[in-house]
């Protein structure tokens, strides 16, 4: 009897201790904080996402009635033929990201080690990413125009302008002045990004390296190249996912006219110029689907090639040193 | 501080001012409703002669807040000279269809004013006063359906327009051209002799980068193309392969043939991509261009753009169906009376309304189609005499939404998205596809969509 009394006693105090104890209260000041930042979280990227995979079941417009039809949006999306023709423009926005990398490479490597008026180049290197899409487009849209400032510029470098081609009509090159554009526009932000990343490279190294004789080249290729790594890697996944959703170049500059097209593009027209909402929904859906391939790839090719990226030796690296070690230990043991 | 006392101010007269407009509202209901039954209708009032005794003043609400104290007060001014017992004074409304639609519901807004858009068909019986019988105004007034609800028209539209081509006409004269097209295939030799006989930047000009203005060649298939008001809103929506060629050259089929071939044969602008909407227009004013495809809007515009407004014409687009010329037409805003207003506010800007209508000189100085069938066309459309003026009828009850249906479920988007018709531009170009190919492509996409949705089709 006196053992239950004190029992129950027992389980009431630890209530109110466990309550009061460190562990509930840690947890308790989590799920608080947690709070609001879920809240948004779930109110403004889960649910709308959410929606929009509902969306991709039914045919629909933005008014009006909506009718489900399973999967009947996604076999469209496959059968239709500018839905990939359209892929294959990114392919050129994935090529222009490879060159935008590897200027903002170079030029971060320039301005790592001192430039006179490095501040001025920075600011101008970096200032196009701050215009906006849109505005980028309309300037560029005159840039490109027969006759104005890009024509008149190689006119006067002495070009014949019956020998320029016209940039935004001819299909063999309007693609690549268009992604020319996004690099103008990347590059510099880019360049940023490795340049934080290499600022926190010891400049010891540097003096230590050049006092053993190596060049300015042997510098970045064995001091910074292999500490940035895992920068050029993040900014390669995302430069190749952002070529993939490329919009505001084509959409300004050309309306997606004259094969210019990417993927948005088609999609912005679906669904807000013929209406078809569900259908643009299905295509988000799988783009969102070949974006996530698109990483995994990358992130298994890039473990495969640099070890995840964050080492500083590559898998072919270190397999030839575990050889050369095994070879030791053979040799070390007869 | 400062700040919050404004802010409090602020909130202060915004609750007052919707006090007021609540009780102007209640007030509006229960007075206003029984005082419209000895109106006449706008047919029986003679001006100049009827109601010379009636004293009034009367306000008007107008959208036109550039002429509202020059022109429009001109008029007022000549009226009142005639009914010197009624005064007209005129407000001019710079954000006018957000402001009258706050205004209507509440009924003490004036009494004479141009109906918003946003006022459905059944609502108008709500606001404004009958004005007569549909089967009455019809014959003496354009536009008549525009306003009409359940056979009574509750307003007339002020003018209308026409939609043509734009020309510079010295150009065309420079040319040799003599007399206007009536054919694509004479439209496509007038601007192939502006390329061989002046030296003109493009005989007809695409504007094709900016996208709109090719979608607006979309507006040419109906009535222009047809000579038949039911066909936009009635007849595609059945026809089986609505873009195939007609033996005799008409149909929507003709228009594109115009776009493509004037394309094909290299007689517009140099580089599509590189064209340039707001530069065109002065171009088309200097001379430098020869033919835009635009809606008459546009004229106003391209006449302010230049230093020689005179050579800008406007011309039927070029089709003949069976010997005859059609081109589309529609109203402008239609004016309304307030059938809240005192019965003698009524009558007096119903008189006003009458003689604006068919004696001021408004449609000369706006250049647009006049209200009064009988009433001659402006010096601006003076190129329209003979091309019989029509609108589109509405769609047939229950089928309203239709064509919007067919037309984005095929993806064709006549008047809606630009982009099929740049591919147009875009094949003949590139020399990729013919015509037939393309518009053979539309009617595939047209007939699939008839038949998910289920329309019926007349072979």
């Amino acid at each position: 009897m006196s053992n239950q009394i004190s029992a129950a006693a027992k389980s009431e105090k630890t209530f109110a201790e466990t309550f009061r104890s460190r562990k509930v209260q840690r947890l308790l000041v989590i799920f608080t904080f947690m709070l609001v930042p879920m809240a948004l979280l779930i109110i403004f990227t889960y649910v709308p996402f959410g929606k929009m995979v509902q969306f991709s079941f039914y045919q629909m417009k933005y008014s009006g009635p909506r009718k489900f039809v399973g999967l009947k949006n996604y076999i469209d999306v496959f059968q239709r033929s500018e839905c990939f023709k359209s892929l294959f423009v990114s392919v050129y926005y994935m090529g222009g990201a490879l060159v935008q990398l590897a200027l903002a490479l170079f030029f971060a490597t320039l301005m790592v080690f001192k430039v006179r008026g490095s501040a001025v180049f920075k600011g101008a290197m970096f200032f196009p990413y701050l215009i906006c899409g849109i505005a980028v487009g309309f300037i560029f849209k005159f840039f490109y125009a027969r006759g104005f400032v890009l024509d008149s510029l190689l006119q006067m470098a002495g070009m014949d302008i019956e020998k320029i081609p016209y940039w935004l009509e001819n299909q063999s090159i309007n693609n690549i002045s268009l992604v020319a554009t996004s690099v103008w526009r990347y590059t510099g932000q880019n360049m940023i990004l490795f340049l934080g990343a290499m600022m926190s490279v010891d400049a010891e190294l540097y003096e230590a390296a050049s006092l053993d004789g190596a060049n300015k080249w042997h510098q970045f290729r064995y001091i910074i190249l292999p500490s940035i790594k895992s920068i050029v890697v993040l900014n390669m996944i995302l430069s190749i996912s952002g070529s993939l959703s490329a919009f505001e170049p084509p959409y300004v500059i050309t309306n997606g006219t004259m094969g210019t097209g990417t993927y948005f593009v088609i999609m912005n027209r679906l669904a807000h110029e013929n209406q078809k909402v569900g259908l643009a929904c299905a295509m988000a859906i799988v783009l969102l689907g070949i974006i996530i391939l698109c990483t995994v790839a990358q992130k298994l090719f890039f473990k495969y090639a640099f070890d995840d990226g964050t080492s500083d030796e590559s898998k072919a690296a270190v397999r030839r040193r575990r050889k050369a070690e095994r070879a030791v230990v053979k040799g070390g043991a007869r | 501080m400062k700040v919050k006392k404004v802010l409090s101010l602020g909130l202060a007269a915004v609750m007052a001012m919707s006090m007021l407009a609540a009780c102007g509202n209640s007030d509006g209901e229960t007075g206003g409703v029984t005082s419209s039954e000895n109106v006449p209708t706008i047919d029986e009032i003679k001006v100049g002669e009827d109601y010379q005794d009636l004293t009034a003043s009367i306000k008007v609400l107008t959208n036109r807040t550039d002429i509202v104290d020059t022109v429009y007060k001109r008029y007022a001014d000549e009226f009142m000279k005639l009914y010197p017992n009624i005064t007209v004074e005129y407000e001019g409304i710079t954000d006018y269809e957000e402001s009258l639609n706050l205004r209507l519901t509440n009924g003490d807004w004036g009494d004479l004013c141009f109906i918003p858009t946003s006022v459905n068909k059944n609502e108008l019986s709500m606001y404004f006063t009958p004005l007569g019988d549909y089967d009455t105004l019809d014959p003496i007034y354009n536009f008549c359906t525009e306003k009409t609800y359940d056979g009574t028209v509750y307003g007339i539209c002020n003018g209308g327009t026409a939609s043509g081509v734009l020309y510079n006409k010295k150009v065309w004269a420079d040319a040799g051209i003599t007399e206007l097209p009536a054919t694509p295939e004479e439209f496509l030799d007038c601007l192939q002799k502006i390329k061989d006989n002046t030296d003109v930047e493009a005989p007809l000009y695409t504007n094709f980068s900016a996208g709109w203005p090719m979608g607006a060649w979309d507006a040419y298939i109906g009535i222009a193309a047809t000579g038949n008001p039911d066909f936009m809103n009635n007849e595609i929506i059945h026809t089986k392969d609505p873009f195939a060629k007609q033996d005799d050259m008409t149909g929507p089929y003709a228009v594109y043939y115009t776009m493509y071939e004037a394309v094909a044969r290299k007689l517009v602008e140099e580089s599509p991509a590189s064209s340039d909407w707001e530069s065109s227009k002065n171009k088309m004013n200097k001379g430098e261009i020869g033919a835009m495809v635009l809606g008459s809007w546009a004229v106003q515009q391209c006449k302010e753009a230049g230093d020689t407004p005179d050579d800008v014409g406007y011309m039927p687009f070029p089709i003949t169906v069976d010997g005859k010329r059609y081109a589309g037409a529609g109203g402008n805003y239609a004016f309304g009376i307030n059938n809240q207003a005192a019965e003698d506010n009524q009558i007096a800007a119903m008189v006003y309304l009458k003689w604006l209508i068919e004696e001021s000189s408004i449609y000369d100085d706006e250049g647009s189609i006049p209200a009064l069938k009988s009433g001659d066309l402006p010096d601006a459309l003076a190129d329209f005499e003979g091309v019989e003026l029509l609108s589109d009828n509405p769609p047939l009850e229950g089928e309203e939404d239709l064509f919007n249906e067919v037309n984005n479920e095929s993806e064709v988007g006549i008047n809606n998205n630009d982009y099929p018709d740049c591919e147009i531009l875009e094949a003949a170009l590139y020399g990729t596809r013919t015509l037939d190919e393309v518009m053979g492509e539309w009617n595939e996409k047209w007939s699939a969509a008839q038949e998910s949705l289920g329309v019926e089709v007349n072979k």
